[in-house]
């Protein structure tokens, strides 16, 4: 195993070395870095040409120039020397900054998006298979295929129109006219139905509760003026939370096994009284406050799984620990929801609180909440368009995967043996479906930080992808390698990561050193 | 009565819920904050641009980008600034430049008593003689080969302007007041008057102070010794000065930055605005500078510039109410977008920048009867027609080779030149000329620009109709301008930009084998006149000259100029006081008149 990594270490520094060579040359002969210089009638034009000229070392060949950039990349191999200098921009601003820079803006972009979508492809794509051939399968696969082959530009464009101008312009007078409330019963009525059983029967049922609750909801949440003040408050809370409580149950232990139901459910009650207690304190909350919280949430709800776990007390454990932080998401949400009325009414928002361009609202300054709520509003729709674009992949890989191993032998030998059809699934199926999908996950991660170069040139975020293409308008070869450095080690060490960790997961599959 | 029922029942959901609000824990959040930070009487306008902020230093080559100029301009006061109607407008409340020979021409620039430093320092002489030192070149004695390689030497301040102008006066004294310096030129120069402390280009914008600390030395004044006693470069005997390299290699890069530096003396004010905040590649906040009372006062407590590149972005964020003023780049698809909304008002006129058709003085065009039969073949109302209408409705053919329409004596060098011949496309006179003759003419230009294949295309099919062969000799953006001057082709289709203000650009373009005449147009005559022109300070006979000038190239065939480039700015109707503006400052020209309408 070691001699394997160490090989494929190895040929990843050649490919390394092939690449950045052939990237450098690409970029010099990309552009005429002097291209309006020389078409200027400027008086100092000769001299403006030479300045430049110096500056990116023009005279010297694009080959040779590469080895003068190496020289100063290799000296980033020493560590803890700080002696890194993979060069600067034309602007005078070196690559190490920006390249920082430009990934942090590009992780904040692109995680949620990820790990919204690797979740719920992957939910959709184990629903589709089990219902294969269903209205369910035949509507999912339709949608993420329209949102597949959209092109990304243009749905931002219309999700800035409908979901930011639009939305705002609604929230400045939230009333929903009487046909949008009958076009989102349909919508409603028709997803329930879709989800709901074989039966025609059952379908109708479905779809006249899903239609029915969507409109009831849509009208008192206007009545009561939702929009502008939104808030959960405890009773929703509690509501929610005895069923998350129930799902959670169900899909971990199993509705059978009463002590996790009863731990989940003390977890539910814990959560309203700290939704009561935590509050006031929550005033002055920081990242690290919350991420301290939903530890404590973990620990209690493991001592509630274990007091009142009987025999199998791992189950217990995890769907109450599972539990305590959906009720603390809740909690957060409703404290997000409560605050918004300030975020929109601040003088820097102006009442129009979902965004279109940027990362945050120039100048806004304010608690936790408020900045939370900024950043929630700018990223929301780069978020949007990123996961309907990666929701496709995902959900078909997934399904495939399902249906492969639910038509394996070992799942009919866990049926006929008498095992419920929720333990054949969660435990013995989704688990094995899931190997495959390790190297889709390792390699998304590893592209992640490349940047989302469309999206973030439509909604004017200053990620990697903006990075790079900025650089490639100006010819400049400093930052597109430096771009190309982070990518491609990325991408080379996530291949390795992915090979290895399936072979770790999937026991038939072993490396031959 | 059903009806009534169910209304009857949502209402009491409706009181259900608002009681559920009741019970909801204490968050401290029920009173939502009055306090308007940011808010004082002014307000806040938001502008988006389309370039990232780099430098606090605009006029050094690596920091002078469009954003970092217009951000000095709104940080920093100088003696004049430039109007929409390319006039120089004197600051008076910031100092004087008073003329006080007009040959040997000599001009005494004195700052203010009160003008000072947002850390409190006045603007006095220091600053002046430095700035001097920079943009005349003085100390730079640096010799380059053919290559462009230096050879010898060093170039101290790398500033991006033209130091031609300066570098015609000796080394200034600082007056004895301590806040004036006097410039003697060793000949009269034209453009005296935008050639020192020019707001556009950034006004007073080093201090001396905070340079001379910045390079190693004790102090303003030992920075004044320095400069006053280093003697001035000789390429011919290079001299190594340590201390002058230190000041000016800080100059060069020091003051680049993304973001706000922890020192404020890098980002010292002199003008209406003061940074206040950066957000490297996301946008910049200019807040009042509240000693400023030296110069036109703004009305806006606070301006947000955002930095966003494609023109539909900026459109909708306008639209969202994210920013209030954009200036995209000028399309169809943008203008079409921001007329169909509502609540925003389109500005649109001409940039200083025009396409023009140069035919060379060479090869199949040394004949002036094939460059004259060439020149009645090109439609140019048509081109503007097909082109620049669908972005500026009343768009017209520019008519003078030296002016454009927004300039003043635009007017009289067109009826006077004799561009009424090519007005209209004359097939029969060209073949006439032709006489029969079917000469090849191999045109060159930008494929990559549409605008510039659009004009390819109108111009080789009129062209052929009267027996010219084309042959289509446009080459991509990335080698199109390299090929400028070489000799490749017959005629070229680009672009110039013209400053709108001052002469300096004439001779750079049609003087005899200089860097940008590049279709070998000499005329000994036109020569002449332009050795007059660049001494003539006398703003009249300035535009005499350049009319006789613009005659003798029309006179001579040269080519012809197509079209002004069409710009366009667009902002909220919450936002008045925004004018069109056609020089490289762009919208910010006035942006002491912005104001939130009411």
């Amino acid at each position: 195993m070691v001699t394997y990594i160490v090989r494929r270490l190895v040929t990843a520094v050649l490919i390394l070395f092939g690449a950045s060579f052939v990237v450098y040359q690409l970029t010099a002969l990309s552009g005429d870095p002097l291209e309006d210089l020389r078409a200027s009638n400027a008086p100092n034009r000769e001299q403006l040409i030479q300045a430049r000229t110096e500056l990116l070392d023009l005279n010297t060949p694009a080959p040779l120039r590469y080895f003068g950039w190496l020289a100063g990349a290799a000296k980033c191999l020493v560590p803890f020397a700080a002696t890194c200098d993979l060069g600067s921009s034309i602007q005078g601003e070196a690559v190490t900054t920006s390249l920082l820079r430009a990934m942090g803006n590009t992780i904040t972009l692109v995680t949620t998006a990820t790990v919204l979508a690797i979740i719920i492809g992957i939910s959709l794509g184990i629903i589709t298979a089990l219902r294969q051939y269903s209205g369910l399968d035949y509507g999912v696969t339709f949608m993420s295929f329209l949102f597949f082959s959209l092109p990304i530009f243009w749905l931002a464009v219309l999700l800035k129109e409908f979901g930011a101008i639009g939305f705002n312009n609604f929230l400045a007078d939230p009333q929903i006219p009487g046909s949008t409330i009958v076009v989102v019963a349909i919508a409603s009525g028709l997803i329930w139905a879709l989800f709901a059983g074989a039966s025609w029967k059952r379908k109708a049922v479905a779809f006249v509760l899903g239609a029915a609750a969507a409109a009831v909801l849509l009208t008192v949440l206007e009545l009561a003026d939702w929009f502008s003040d939104p808030g959960l408050g405890p009773i929703v809370i509690l509501v929610t939370g005895v069923g998350i409580a129930f799902g959670i149950v169900l899909l971990t232990a199993g509705l059978r096994n009463r002590r996790a139901l009863y731990a989940s459910l003390v977890m539910v009650a814990l959560g309203l009284v700290a939704y009561y207690v935590v509050n006031p304190i929550l005033n002055a909350a920081t990242v690290w406050m919350i991420l301290a919280f939903a530890v404590l949430t973990v620990l209690v709800g493991i001592g509630v799984g274990y007091a009142l776990g009987g025999y199998d007390r791992g189950q217990s454990m995890r769907a109450a620990a599972l539990t305590g932080l959906l009720m603390g998401l809740l909690i957060v949400v409703d404290r997000f929801m409560v605050t918004w009325p300030a975020y929109v009414g601040n003088p820097r928002v102006r009442g129009r609180p979902i965004a279109t361009v940027g990362a945050e609202t120039p100048g806004l300054e304010g608690t936790f909440w408020i900045t939370g709520l900024d950043t929630f509003t700018h990223l929301l729709l780069p978020t949007i368009a990123l996961l309907l674009a990666s929701l496709a992949s995902y959900s078909r890989y997934s399904r495939a995967s399902m249906l492969e191993i639910m038509n394996m032998d070992f799942i009919r030998t866990a049926r006929a043996k008498g095992l419920s059809e929720r333990t054949v699934v969660m435990r013995h199926a989704f688990r094995n479906a899931l190997i495959p999908l390790a190297t889709l996950v390792a390699f998304d991660i590893g592209a992640l930080i490349g940047g989302a170069i469309i999206t973030e040139q439509v909604f004017a975020f200053s990620g990697m992808g903006q990075l790079f293409v900025q650089a490639l308008q100006r010819t400049d070869p400093d930052p597109i390698m430096g771009f190309f450095l982070v990518a491609g080690i990325l991408a080379l060490v996530f291949n390795l990561v992915a090979d290895i960790a399936y072979s770790f997961l999937d026991p038939r599959v072993r490396v031959k050193a | 009565m059903r009806s009534r029922r169910t209304s009857r029942a949502m209402g009491v959901a409706a009181v259900a819920l608002l009681a559920l609000s009741a019970c909801a824990a204490n968050t401290g959040t029920e009173t939502p904050e009055e306090t308007a930070e940011g808010e004082g009487t002014g307000g806040n306008i938001r502008i988006a641009e389309v370039n990232a902020f780099s430098s606090f230093n605009a006029s050094s080559s690596e920091g002078n980008v469009d954003i970092n100029g217009v951000i000095a301009y709104s940080t920093h006061s100088g003696f004049n600034y430039i109007d929409n109607d390319l006039e120089v407008v004197e600051n008076e409340d910031f100092g004087s430049m008073e003329v006080l020979s007009e040959d040997p021409l000599s001009v005494r620039y004195t700052v203010n008593e009160g003008v000072n430093w947002s850390d409190g320092e006045p603007v006095d002489g220091g600053d002046l003689l430095l700035q001097w030192a920079i943009e005349s070149g003085y100390f730079n004695d640096a010799v380059t080969d053919d290559a462009g390689e230096v050879t010898s030497g060093t170039t101290y301040f790398d500033y991006a302007g033209d130091t031609t102008g300066l570098a015609l006066t000796e080394l200034p004294e600082i007056g004895d007041d301590g806040r004036s310096i006097t410039l003697n030129y060793s000949v009269p120069f034209a453009d005296y008057q935008v050639a020192f402390g020019l707001m556009n280009e950034g006004g007073l914008d080093t201090p001396a102070h905070v340079l001379a600390d910045k390079g190693g030395l004790t102090d303003e004044d030992a920075l004044i010794e320095l400069i006053r006693t280093e003697p001035a470069g000789d390429p011919e005997n290079p001299v190594e000065r340590p201390e002058l390299k230190a000041v000016a290699d800080f100059w060069n890069t020091g003051f680049d930055t993304k973001s706000l530096p922890d020192d404020p003396t890098l980002f010292l004010s002199n003008g209406p605005f003061i940074a206040s905040a950066v957000t490297p590649d996301q946008s910049m906040t200019l807040t009042r500078n509240p000693d400023y009372d030296w110069g036109p006062m703004p009305k806006v407590d606070e301006i947000t510039v955002r930095y966003i590149g494609e023109a539909p972005a900026q459109v909708q964020a306008l639209q969202n109410g994210e920013v209030d003023i954009i200036a995209p780049q000028a399309s169809a698809d943008t203008a079409e977008q921001l007329e169909a909304l509502e609540g925003v008002t389109v500005v649109r006129g001409n940039e200083l920048s025009y396409d023009h058709l140069d035919l060379n003085f060479s090869g199949v065009f040394a004949e002036e009867s094939v460059r004259e039969a060439f020149m009645k073949t090109v439609p140019r109302q048509q081109l503007v027609d097909s082109i620049i209408k669908k972005l500026n409705p009343d768009a017209e053919p520019v008519d003078s080779q030296l002016f454009l329409q927004d300039q003043e004596p635009y007017e009289e060098s067109a009826a006077n030149n004799g561009s009424e011949a090519y007005a209209e496309v004359d097939i029969e006179g060209a073949k006439e000329l032709l006489d029969g003759a079917t000469p090849e003419v191999r045109i060159m230009y930008n494929r990559d620009n549409p605008n510039r294949l659009n004009s390819y295309t109108l111009i080789a099919e009129s062209a052929s109709q009267a027996g010219f062969k084309v042959v289509d000799g446009g080459l991509g953006a990335s080698d199109w301008s390299a090929a400028l001057g070489n000799g490749t082709y017959d005629a070229a289709v680009f672009g110039w930009i013209s400053s709108g203000v001052g002469v300096s650009n004439v001779p750079q373009i049609f003087k005899s084998g200089n860097g940008s005449n590049f279709n070998g147009f000499s005329s000994s005559e036109a020569d002449e006149l332009m050795e007059e022109l660049v001494v003539e300070t006398d703003p009249d006979a300035q535009n005499d000259l350049q009319v006789q000038i613009d005659k003798l190239i029309w006179d001579s065939k040269y080519g012809l100029p197509l079209y002004q480039v069409p710009g366009m700015n667009a902002h909220s109707d919450n936002v008045s006081g925004v004018e069109y503006m056609p020089n490289l400052t762009g919208v910010w020209w006035n942006f002491w008149d912005w104001q939130i309408a009411q």
